[in-house]
């Protein structure tokens, strides 16, 4: 059973198309990756499934249901995780979940359980009477969970639920997302971090300029990318090296830097590499290693969109 | 169930900001204890001034006129008045004006002369009033003394009873002193201010990013804006309710007797202010509209009689004065605490009401408008 159907929606806002005749399911039982760069369509679109906005054509279904014709049903089945924190300093946390839940009508013992539930789900169980201003930035981030699911959704969308935080928090949210799917919620997951939806989605959609470019399981998407392969060079001093010489080099798509290593896309039927070393050695670059990359979705997104997703 | 559920959040957070709530209290107070303290002389009728000299001289000691003026000189001695004859030689006019007296007064038998300080106005008009009454009931005496001789006696001998000064007010005893005045326009002000706090109800959702939220719940536009307007209105009120307890029990400012009409005036007033800020979040995009209401508040306060008192205002000042909230709201609650005019309130309430309606309405056209809040 699909959870989401979303068919042939556009949404302008004047003469621009955030949203372009997209569409796309969502089983249930998914973790459904939604990757797009800023500006692609992919909050539109998730304000739109969230009924913050209204597609200006097309439907959208959430469990079987036109949000257009019942939109407190489908508000009421799904949980939504905002990328910026939305939580009140002045309420402790137990107050922020009680008065979110609240709001999808859950009243007395019931609420009181459902909140707890969901604090201790993020780990805040002990902090249920603290203020958001003693937390930290993974802390906060977790309560931001916590008020998406203490009234049990269906469906819950997280929109980059992971950014700013330390790697313990960060992984304990994928943690918690894993768990959130075993436990029987379908999740749309957005995310600029490749690697959290290499992790944990099951099927992942590409969008861009508010079209879904591609779609399906990350094999499925990989596969996509035959023409490009992807060279990492480690180097023990970066400091003198021309990225413009390196992308003069023939078959050359993108390089950049990253924390000693050169991360080179080249086409895959050219054969470059003694090119790329000895431009690197005119440079002084101390190389450290040499490796070919099997195809990844920073390679298969760059592939299809001609730009990093962090751009 | 769901507006009180909002309602409730709304009165925890706004209880808990501090600084806010604490700003809305303490402003008021501070402000009404300053002015109500600075500008106490600016409020009072009566006036005190050192004993009042005068100075006088008898042209012929013997006369009968010189008689009934030392019964008057008397008389006036038991009033406070330092009365001093001159000898002949002495100059009482120069005397006067070198200030030793308050006035000079020379009782020649055709008459008497009377001369004024020009420097002590007050106590001069004082003496003169006086002395006129004293010339006037003696000429009026010896009028009479030509009918009936034994009247001159009967209407002179009132000398010694002090009655040559007789007060009297054209204001009640119930006038309000400057901490009475201050505590009502602070009161009124403050509860004005319910405006800015309202311009942020919704403005402050999208700040903090929860109105993506609360837009994302299966809760109508309306049940949300109720449970706000509910809780805004409540919290202001509350603070305006600290405000005229303080004001009556810690500065013993004058509320009158009727305690009713005077809430049910600041409730009102606080609805609108309520009303008109949330009208001006919607009017003005972003900040404009805070900006918008903290302008027109501070301007309302100001010609509504917050600062000063303004029923004295004519012409052009007036009109403004009379086109602000407050001083609706100022002149009812005057003429309810001073007057007893209990149903004064209402040209307040309707206007209060009317307006704080027809922003709601305005308020609920734009919400429905906008797709999310």
């Amino acid at each position: 059973m699909n959870v989401l159907n979303i068919r042939n929606v556009t949404k302008t806002f004047g003469d621009f198309a955030a949203v372009d005749n997209m569409s796309l399911s969502v089983r249930e039982g998914e973790i459904f990756g939604f990757l797009g760069a800023n500006g692609a369509g992919k909050s539109t679109t998730i304000h739109m499934v969230s009924s913050l906005l209204k597609a200006t054509k097309g439907e959208i279904e959430v469990l079987g249901k036109n949000i257009a014709k019942h939109p407190r049903f489908a508000k009421s089945n799904i949980g939504i995780v905002p990328q910026d924190l939305a939580i009140y300093e002045q309420l402790t946390a137990y107050e922020n979940v009680q008065f979110f839940a609240g709001l999808y009508g859950l009243r007395g013992s019931l609420l009181k359980e459902r909140t707890e539930e969901a604090l201790e789900f993020v780990g805040l169980g002990d902090k249920a009477k603290s203020f958001p201003k003693s937390f930290s930035g993974g802390m906060k981030r977790r309560l931001n969970i916590a008020c998406a699911i203490a009234h049990r959704p269906k469906l819950i969308i997280m929109d980059e639920p992971t950014v700013g935080i330390d790697p313990h928090s960060r992984n304990y949210i994928l943690q918690s997302v894993l768990k959130l799917n075993e436990m029987g919620c379908t999740i749309i997951y957005t995310s600029h971090y490749m690697e959290e939806v290499e992790e944990i989605c099951t099927r992942i959609a590409i969008v861009d300029h508010g079209k879904i470019i591609a779609e399906g399981t990350k094999e499925q998407l990989k596969s996509i990318v035959t023409d490009t392969k992807e060279i990492w060079i480690g180097v023990r001093s970066e400091s003198n090296i021309s990225v413009e010489k390196l992308k003069n080099v023939p078959g050359v798509v993108s390089v950049r830097i990253e924390d000693g290593q050169i991360k080179l896309q080249s086409k895959a039927e050219v054969n470059n590499l003694n090119e790329v070393i000895q431009q690197l050695i005119q440079d002084n670059a101390d190389i450290r290693s040499v490796e070919e990359q099997a195809p990844n979705l920073e390679s298969v997104f760059l592939t299809l969109t001609g730009r990093n997703l962090r751009d | 169930m769901i507006i009180l559920h909002i309602a409730r959040k709304e009165l925890l957070r706004s209880l808990r900001d501090t600084r806010t709530f604490m700003f809305m209290l303490a402003f008021p107070i501070v402000l009404m204890l300053i002015l109500g303290t600075a500008l106490t002389n600016a409020f009072t009728t009566s006036l005190t001034f050192d004993d009042l000299k005068l100075a006088y001289k008898l042209e012929d000691p013997e006369s009968q006129a010189s008689g009934y003026w030392n019964e008057f000189a008397k008389s006036i001695e038991q009033n406070g008045v330092l009365v001093t004859p001159l000898s002949a030689d002495e100059d009482g006019k120069k005397a006067v004006k070198n200030g030793e007296y308050a006035a000079f007064a020379e009782i020649k038998n055709d008459g008497i002369e009377f001369y004024g300080s020009n420097k002590l106005t007050v106590e001069s008009d004082i003496l003169q009033g006086m002395v006129s009454a004293f010339a006037n009931r003696y000429s009026l005496a010896a009028a009479g003394a030509k009918q009936d001789p034994a009247s001159l006696e009967t209407l002179l001998s009132e000398a010694g009873s002090g009655t040559y000064v007789k007060e009297t007010s054209l204001q009640g005893d119930t006038v309000p002193d400057s901490m009475d005045y201050y505590a009502m326009a602070m009161s009124t002000m403050i509860a004005f201010y319910a405006c800015m706090s309202a311009s942020q109800l919704i403005r402050g959702e999208k700040v903090r990013n929860t109105a993506l939220r609360l837009a994302a719940a299966p809760i109508s536009k309306a049940e949300l804006f109720a449970g706000k307007v509910i809780a805004c209105t409540l919290i202001n009120f509350l603070c305006v309710i600290v405000v005229v307890a303080v004001s009556r029990f810690a500065f013993g400012a004058n509320w009158g007797d009727h305690y009713g009409p005077i809430l049910i005036v600041l409730f009102t007033e606080v609805l609108l202010a309520v009303s008109l800020g949330l009208g001006a979040s919607y009017l003005f995009s972003g900040e404009g509209g805070s900006s918008a209401v903290m302008t027109f508040t501070q301007i309302a306060s100001f010609t509504g009689g917050a600062y000063f008192p303004v029923n004295d205002m004519t012409g052009f000042w007036a009109i403004l004065a009379k086109i602000s909230p407050l001083w609706w709201a100022n002149d009812a609650l005057t003429k309810i605490i001073y007057s007893d005019e209990v149903q004064a309130l209402w040209p307040a309430v309707l206007f209060n009401v009317i307006f704080a309606a027809l922003f709601l309405s305005l308020s609920i056209l734009f919400m429905r408008r906008k797709e999310a809040l």
